[in-house]
């Protein structure tokens, strides 16, 4: 009888000692705490500007490409934060293949605004400022010059919706926080879309002289659509003085990028007519 | 309605067993105490009228025992909880009931339980009726002896939270007598005690945001916290020592942080007839634990960690008491006695009693890695950081005649405001304490005490800390028979400070029965017993308190 | 206020319920002073009175009255075959401290530790110092709370009648 009870005590205790303490790994410290995307009430943004978006469609195989470069880097000293840049190696034509094993820049969401702007059925250099249109058309020009005038026509005007963009990188995930204040009221429908995109690329470009430069830089290089490829929806009454954030998790980034240099651009586009009405670049830390 | 039925059956409990104690054989004992206080404005020191007029706490201990068999519950009311009692004990009824068997080899308790394993740092469940800390554990409590010398604890329970209980709270210890268990040592002069503990909590998820926006902590739903122990003595010599880990466990405490917690404590002595020494060295990293990760009062502590520093008891010795920074520090103390013997040079006709005691507590040598949600920070194992607290203090006790005896007492303290959580700079403080007691004859004692400080602090109204300056304090006290007591006492900042706190009061002792009355000011302060302290505000008015044992 | 007279009056109700000769409990658990682990069954004086002593390092009118009794204690151990028991309550934060107090003051008690308080509870002790006569029987006969000086005189006298079998 001692026995059986001399067992059951020390299988009990055993039992007790056993999985009674829960560890944590390094890395798991913190959790999404919500839906990503999910939209609440804001503390507001501080800067109110309104910016400009120049997407630039290039290929590496592209010679006159490096001449919109060389243009846009001069209108992105002269405009300061006020204009962000991204350059987009769509697939839709062959010039755009990489040059021997030096890396591929091409994305499939490049491929849908390629498609989607009709970017692809005219020349490259191709360039387009925050979605803006000419007549019933798309603006696209070739942004080698032009790009001041469809600058100063966007930022001209006073800011709808302040845009801010935050990142932070955890182990696995990068936290996106976007913050809005509608600065007037806006009745349509918008979409808020999140690139990432990676600065100081070394990949080899064609140039004029039909050389191949192995050690061209390329900035501002689209790496991925975080948000759904025409953005994600806005829960908003759009009401002026609305101040609005969502948090967004994304783990899909790749281990081939180097995130000390990749940037996350947010920016806020009308939902139906695609426009983009706002953006915002963040650093992620 | 459940307490209700808890008191009805209790008192009939209560009342047959008293009238049976014949019958059953069983004894009903008890103690009863009350508490009263009525206290005003003072604008000098700070105290407030207090709404109700008259503050109370009272509680009443009724405990049956019959052989083996004992069973006990206690009545706690606040009606008008007293000044620097936590306004949620506010209430009345049966805050503490349990039924216990206990034999030489097999104990078990159910119902409230106090228990401590090893020195407590991974767990002890105490209650301090003056500190207003009840952690009792509402459980099953079993203790088991399989053999001799091994004692087996296993617990299992919540823990009290004022009127509720919180929290779920696993435990077992073992402790084995080395001598009892190897026949060869049981008559050796070495005694070796070892032991381990391991306790373990539980607390359902929750959502506590980092600051990181949109994220929460991943916490960990079982906490635990081990320790290992040894005891050794030999004539003498004593060795004791413990040391314990715990695992990730963020909490309001460290800031929810998930550093691993550690705690080491060594004390070695050596005494002989009139003659002692003892060192004690401890460190404590990050270790607070309790059973509610949010709760940051002093309620519901699982474990607690010793506090090394001397316990003085003269008014200004204590006015600065330290009581462990479970996050984080690492100290030193020294207690040294001797007594110089009847008919020497030192010694005199009766001898003299030297008491010399000394110790340092410093913060950790730390490096931040980050808050919420981290690490928190890496610590080196030897490193200092801040200093925390220090004090030495030298106390020579002559008796100068068969009626007179003197107690001379010097001591330095600095102490460091930021243990008590508010930036400011170190205080360093001189003591000097005369005591003298005059037995004028069998039934009339006197008790002189007089007491200097002299400190570098100012009081500064912004921080207010009404303990900087310099003080004096004078205290007489009349003893009639051991039966009746009356005490005049005042401390005065004469330079730097502010307030004047008088005080006096007139005591009456009958056996296990005491009754005081005092009336003065009561400065706010902390109150620490056992290393554990507690804010009392200032107060200024009539205090009673009545106490009976039966 | 109603209230508060109704606990003074509850208060003196259970001192009269319970006037009586209380045991002192036997199976609680306490240390000797080099770590041993022992029930209060152990607290024994083969028929002899016994005084139990409630102390802690850290009282000093505690310390007064094991030092003042030390004295005289010898006198009284011849005189009436009393021991004197002294339980240590310090907890963890001053346990240690205890037998280098107890050897360093000349102590020759017999001295436990409590440090769980579980016989401090039992006993119902409040506050310390708290004394406690037991007679031969192992029953309590008297107590008493708090000291002065010259309480052990009125301490002596009554463990006199005890050792004589006198009621007290």
């Amino acid at each position: 009888m001692k026995k059986i009870f001399n067992s059951i005590f020390i299988i009990a205790l055993t039992a007790l000692s056993l999985g009674a303490c829960d560890k944590i790994e390094e890395g798991n410290y913190i959790v999404f705490s919500g839906a990503s995307g999910e939209w609440f009430d804001g503390e507001g943004v501080a800067d109110h500007s309104q910016r400009a978006l120049i997407e630039k469609y290039t290929g590496v195989r592209c010679v006159n490409c490096p001449d919109a470069d060389v243009a846009i880097n001069a209108a992105l000293s002269q405009y300061g934060d006020k204009l962000l840049a991204v350059a987009i190696h769509d697939s839709c034509l062959a010039f755009t293949r990489p040059i021997g094993d030096s890396p591929d820049m091409r994305t499939p969401d490049g491929d849908t605004w390629s498609k989607y702007f009709g970017i692809f059925n005219g020349s490259y250099p191709a360039a387009l400022v925050s979605r803006t249109t000419t007549g019933n058309a798309w603006d696209i020009f070739t942004p080698t010059s032009g790009i001041n005038s469809r600058v100063d026509n966007v930022i001209g005007q006073q800011a709808k919706v302040a845009v801010e963009a935050s990142a932070i990188h955890q182990t696995d995930a990068i936290s996106i926080t976007v913050n809005l204040e509608f600065m007037q009221t806006v009745s349509d429908d918008l979409t808020v879309t999140l690139f990432i995109m990676e600065d100081g690329i070394v990949a080899t470009q064609r140039l004029h002289d039909g050389t191949d430069d192995e050690n061209y830089v390329h900035n501002h290089v689209l790496r991925d659509v975080i948000t759904d490829v025409w953005g994600a929806d806005i829960d908003c009454t759009g009401n002026s003085g609305e101040k609005r954030y969502a948090v967004f998790s994304y783990k899909n980034f790749s281990q081939n990028w180097n995130l000390d240099n990749c940037h996350i651009v947010a920016f806020i586009s009308n939902k139906s007519t695609r426009e983009i009405i706002n953006v915002a670049e963040c650093e992620i830390k | 309605m459940r307490k209700k039925i808890i008191i009805a059956a209790s008192v009939i409990l209560f009342s047959f067993s008293a009238k049976a104690q014949g019958i059953l054989g069983g004894h009903v004992t008890g103690n009863v105490q009350l508490d009263g206080q009525i206290s005003s404005r003072d604008s000098v020191i700070g105290s407030t009228d207090v709404p109700q007029k008259l503050l109370s706490n009272a509680r009443a201990d009724i405990l049956y025992t019959n052989g083996d068999f004992s069973a006990g519950l206690r009545y706690e009311g606040y009606l008008g909880p007293m000044l620097g009692f936590n306004s949620q004990y506010a209430g009345q009824g049966i805050a503490n009931y349990f039924v216990s068997y206990k034999t030489q080899t097999l104990a078990i308790t159910a119902g409230h339980f106090y228990e401590q394993f090893g020195n407590g740092m991974t767990l002890r469940a105490y209650e301090d009726r003056y500190l207003g800390i009840d952690n009792a554990i509402r459980g099953i409590n079993v203790m088991y002896r399989p053999v001799r010398g091994v004692t087996l604890k296993g617990l299992i329970g919540q823990q009290r939270y004022y009127w509720e209980t919180r929290g779920l709270v696993r435990g077992v210890d073992a402790e084995l007598s080395v001598n009892d268990i190897v026949n060869a040592l049981a008559e050796a002069k070495t005694r070796i005690t070892i032991g381990g503990s391991f306790v373990s909590k539980y607390e359902d998820d929750e959502t506590i945001l980092s600051d990181i926006d949109g994220y929460k902590l991943n916490l960990p739903l079982n906490v635990g916290c081990g320790s290992v122990r040894m005891d050794i003595s030999h004539g003498g010599f004593g060795l004791q020592t413990e040391y314990a880990r715990k695992g990730q466990d963020p909490s309001i405490m460290n800031n929810y942080i998930y550093k691993n917690g550690e705690a080491l404590w060594v004390s070695a002595s050596y005494s002989q007839k009139g003659m002692s020494a003892n060192i004690q060295a401890k460190r404590v990293d990050n270790m607070g634990f309790k059973s509610v990760r949010s709760e940051s009062g002093e309620m519901l502590y699982i474990n607690y960690t010793p506090a090394i520093t001397k316990q003085h008891t003269y008014a200004f010795l204590s006015m600065y008491p330290y009581a462990t920074q479970s996050t984080g520090e690492i100290g030193l103390q020294g207690d040294f006695m001797y007594k110089f013997k009847k008919e020497t040079f030192l010694g005199g006709k009766y001898g003299t009693d030297l008491h010399i005691n000394a110790s340092l507590i410093k913060g950790l040598d730390t490096t931040r890695i980050g808050g919420i949600g981290t690490d928190g920070y890496t610590s080196t194992f030897f490193g200092t950081g801040d200093t925390y607290y220090g004090d030495m203090s030298l106390e020579i006790a002559k008796k100068l005649s068969g009626k007179v005896k003197l107690t001379a007492t010097y001591g330095y303290v600095v102490f460091n405001p930021v243990v008590e959580g508010h930036e400011g700079d170190i205080h360093h403080n001189h003591v000097v304490i005369g005591d003298m007691t005059w037995k004028i004859n069998k039934k009339n004692v006197l008790r002189v005490e007089a007491e200097w400080m002299g400190s570098d602090s100012k009081y500064d109204p912004a921080v207010d800390d009404k303990r900087c300056g310099d003080w004096i304090m004078g205290l007489v006290e009349y003893n009639f028979t051991s039966a009746w007591f009356i005490s005049l006492s005042d401390q005065y900042p004469y330079k730097d400070g502010v307030g004047n706190y008088y005080n006096i009061s007139v005591g009456y002792t009958k056996g296990a029965s005491r009754m005081q009355i005092g009336y003065g000011k009561q400065r706010e302060g902390i109150i620490c017993i056992g290393g554990v302290c507690r804010n009392v505000p200032a107060s200024n008015g009539l205090t009673f308190s009545l106490t009976t044992s039966f | 206020m109603k209230k508060f007279f109704l606990m003074i009056a509850a208060t003196m109700l259970v001192g009269v319920a319970a006037a009586q000769n209380a045991k002192i409990p036997e199976n609680i658990t306490i240390k000797t002073l080099d770590g041993k682990t022992v029930e209060t069954s152990v607290i024994k004086n083969d028929g002899k009175p016994i005084i139990l002593s409630f102390w802690a390092t850290w009282c000093k009118p505690c310390n007064r009255e094991l030092n003042t009794i030390k004295e005289v204690y010898e006198e009284w151990q011849e005189e009436t075959g009393v021991k004197l028991v002294a339980i240590s309550i310090d907890d963890s934060k001053s346990a240690a401290r205890v037998k280098p107090h107890v050897d360093g003051n000349e102590w020759e008690y017999e001295v436990y530790l409590d440090q769980n308080q579980d016989f401090k509870r039992a006993m119902n002790v409040v506050n310390v110092p708290h004394t406690f006569i037991i007679n031969g029987e192992g029953e309590i006969v008297w107590q008493h709370t708090s000291f002065v000086e010259g309480g052990e005189e009125e301490l002596i006298e009554l463990v006199r009648k005890v050792a004589n079998g006198e009621e007290i």
